[in-house]
């Protein structure tokens, strides 16, 4: 399949997570984007799983603790001040878990985009706004680029002896990750604007046309944006 | 006729105190190679900014002067304009590389700068067989070697069949055949196709027997423009290490020191179906420099990581005794405090002192303040190195410590590594010449891993 009308059905699954009432219809559209980022390789996929999972399940717990809902309540805690008291509902908890799932689906519909699409064919196939895919096709390298750039860090300190552990540890590399990606991406765009990058009247290498597979994939699209909104 | 000018240009970087280029005139000819050399910090990849536009359009600055290239001036003609008639090659490919496939990163240019759509696949490949790299075209740039990413990145370059082709320290990550190969291409750019070629170079024994025409800056500003054979008689005078092949630096005993790390038939692989490194031993004693050369991908680097304990191998033993300390290839990894003594102190638990003393040692004797981002790439290097000396190791493993760095502080690098004697070294690099300087035995790990002592 063509990187256009996969990233299209991708942006439409996680839309129609967003369209659905159903806590059920937006798991088993999490559980789709789950099984399809789970067939990527180990190695890459883990940050990307990492992120999208873990963010699900923060705001999971975070939620009942934060809303105040009516329903039978499972908890009692002390009173916080602004806050007010804290309790867990049944109420609270459904909600959390709807709006986790929604968290999720999002999440793996970019994880899949970032681990499954070829960003370089979705930018050469781009017929309008191309400065903006391909401001989002590199901003989607950044996570494989900071993953190497954390390992050559952590690298650099084994080879002096100093061995980063536990949190404190770790957050020292925070710092010279977010300088030396800063500092990437100025020579990054050093080299760009010496290849002519934003000259008017560019062009594009040829593509190849969309055949069956690419149409039914962007007719999957538009009947999963319908049914999100309509049935789920 | 000239096809670039530099007429009485001078520049300062903003916030620099000094300018990097003080009133450099230059023109530069169709069909000639020139070779710029210099210390490091000398202007040289400033001179080559300054004729792709990038300066000042990119980098600020105050600029002065007038640069001119393939008819238009930089000044009222930016980069992106420029692009196409001028290409420029920068030093490090990892930070030049738009598209993960390879024939996109090649085709990226050819579409920026208006090539008809039908035409541009057939450039983008026709480059990449110029450099013998059209086996790559549809691979992922991730997965090739820093060789291979060069020849891409100069591939992308070569298919905008430029005018004035400008290469910045092209050859620092490449074993000396790959090297070769890149300077000839460039020199037959230039004959076959009336391509000027501008060369900045930190190896300069290669380019100097093949270019026309040698540049010399000192301190941003141009001290000799002349014939190469000029240049030679020159530099023999001024700056001698620029045209040695490695005048020796060790004493060479027969070394019979301790034994401070022995790898015995070691096997290692990233993946679990390719080995790296198979049944491979190296013996390092203390007191000696070795120098651990061989092609693009042959496992060096990966070897050297076994002996200093940062990768674990998958057969086979490695022995050390003491402490191993390891210099990555990135000195840009050396910045996790902000200052530099403070650095330097990180592996050796605080102490300001021994930091003090190893920079010091490094030529950074008053450098304790700076921030290390604020540094050059030549004081990065230093800053790194200093970094790994500072805990007085059993094993000093040192991977391409010579990238960036100009012949005189090699021959420095070199006088520093062959004084102390408590240690063991081992270099890893694609500098023969500095491999003949200060190292007491070469070994070669070849392209099928095994190792050949010299």
């Amino acid at each position: 399949m063509k990187p256009v009308p996969a990233a299209v059905l991708l942006f439409a699954l996680a839309a129609a997570a967003l369209l659905a009432q159903h806590t059920v219809s937006v798991a088993a559209l999490a559980a789709v984007l789950l099984a399809v980022c789970l067939r990527a390789p180990g190695k890459r996929r883990w940050p990307y799983l990492v992120g999208a999972l873990g963010s699900a399940a923060a705001l999971f717990i975070v939620t009942p603790f934060v809303e105040r809902l009516p329903g039978v309540v499972y908890w009692t805690g002390p009173t916080i001040p602004v806050v007010g008291t804290l309790d867990v509902t049944s109420t609270e908890l459904s909600g959390a878990l709807f709006n986790a799932c929604r968290l999720a689906a999002v999440s793996l519909a970019f994880a899949a985009y970032a681990l499954w699409l070829d960003h370089d064919r979705l930018v050469q196939a781009a017929g309008f706004a191309r400065r903006s895919v391909l401001a989002v096709a590199l901003a989607t390298r950044l996570v494989p680029a900071l993953e190497r750039d954390a390992a050559g860090l952590v690298e650099a300190l084994r080879g002096r002896g100093v061995e980063p552990e536990g949190l404190r540890g770790r957050a020292r590399l925070v710092s010279p990750l977010l300088a030396g990606s800063l500092e990437r991406s100025l020579n990054l765009a050093e080299a760009m604007e010496a290849r002519g990058f934003g000259r008017v009247g560019g062009t594009r290498m040829e593509q190849p046309p969309w055949g069956m597979l690419d149409r039914v994939a962007a007719a999957g699209a538009v009947l999963a944006v319908v049914v999100g909104a309509l049935w789920l | 006729m000239a096809l670039a000018v530099a007429e009485r240009v001078s520049y300062t970087y903003p916030g620099a105190a000094a300018p990097a280029l003080r009133d450099v005139s230059v023109s530069l000819s169709p069909g000639q190679v020139t070779l710029i050399l210099g210390r490091s910090g000398s202007g040289k990849s400033t001179l080559l900014r300054a004729f792709a536009g990038l300066i000042p359009h990119f980098h600020g600055g105050l600029f002065s002067g007038r640069v001119e290239a393939g008819g238009l001036d930089t000044r009222r003609h930016g980069p992106a304009a420029l692009a196409g008639k001028v290409a420029t090659l920068f030093q490090d490919p990892e930070d030049q590389v738009v598209f993960t496939r390879v024939l996109n990163e090649v085709a990226f240019g050819l579409e920026n700068v208006g090539t008809p759509p039908q035409e541009i696949e057939a450039r983008a490949t026709g480059a990449l067989a110029a450099v013998g790299a059209e086996h790559l075209a549809d691979r992922l740039v991730t997965e090739l070697s820093g060789g291979e990413l060069q020849r891409i990145c100069l591939a992308a370059t070569l298919a905008l069949e430029p005018q004035l082709l400008l290469l910045d320290e092209p050859t620092s990550q490449l074993d000396p055949l790959a090297a070769e190969a890149l300077v000839d291409l460039a020199v037959v750019l230039a004959r076959e196709r009336g391509t000027a070629v501008l060369l900045s170079e930190q190896r300069p024994a290669l380019p100097l027997e093949l270019c026309d025409r040698v540049l010399f800056l000192e301190e941003g500003s141009l001290v000799f423009d002349g014939p190469v054979a000029d240049a030679r008689t020159w530099l023999e005078e001024r700056h001698p290490a620029f045209v040695s092949a490695g005048s020796d630096v060790g004493v060479h005993p027969d070394h019979q020191g301790e034994v401070v790390a022995r790898l015995d038939d070691v096997s290692f692989g990233y993946e679990d179906n390719l080995l790296v490194l198979d049944g491979v031993g190296l013996q390092l004693r203390r007191g000696e420099v070795v120098a651990l050369v061989g092609p693009n991908g042959s496992g060096k680097t990966t070897l050297a990581k076994l002996a200093a304990g940062l990768l674990e191998q998958l057969s086979g033993s490695v022995e050390r005794v003491g402490r191993a300390t390891y210099l990555s290839q990135d000195p840009g990894r050396y910045v996790f405090r902000e200052r530099a003594d403070e650095e330097v102190a990180v592996g050796v638990g605080g102490d300001l002192a021994a930091a003090g003393t190893a920079l010091a040692a490094v030529g950074l004797a008053g450098y304790e303040d700076r921030h290390p981002r604020d540094l050059s790439s030549g004081e990065r290097e230093r800053l790194a190195l200093a970094a790994v000396l500072a805990p007085e190791p059993d094993l000093l493993i040192l991977d391409e410590p010579t990238r960036g760095v100009d012949p005189e502080r090699k021959h420095e690098l070199a006088r520093l590594l062959a004084a102390d004697s408590s240690r063991a070294t081992l270099v890893v690099t694609h500098d023969v010449a500095f491999a003949a300087t200060v190292a007491d035995r070469i070994v070669s790990l070849a392209q099928d891993r095994e190792l050949a002592g010299v």
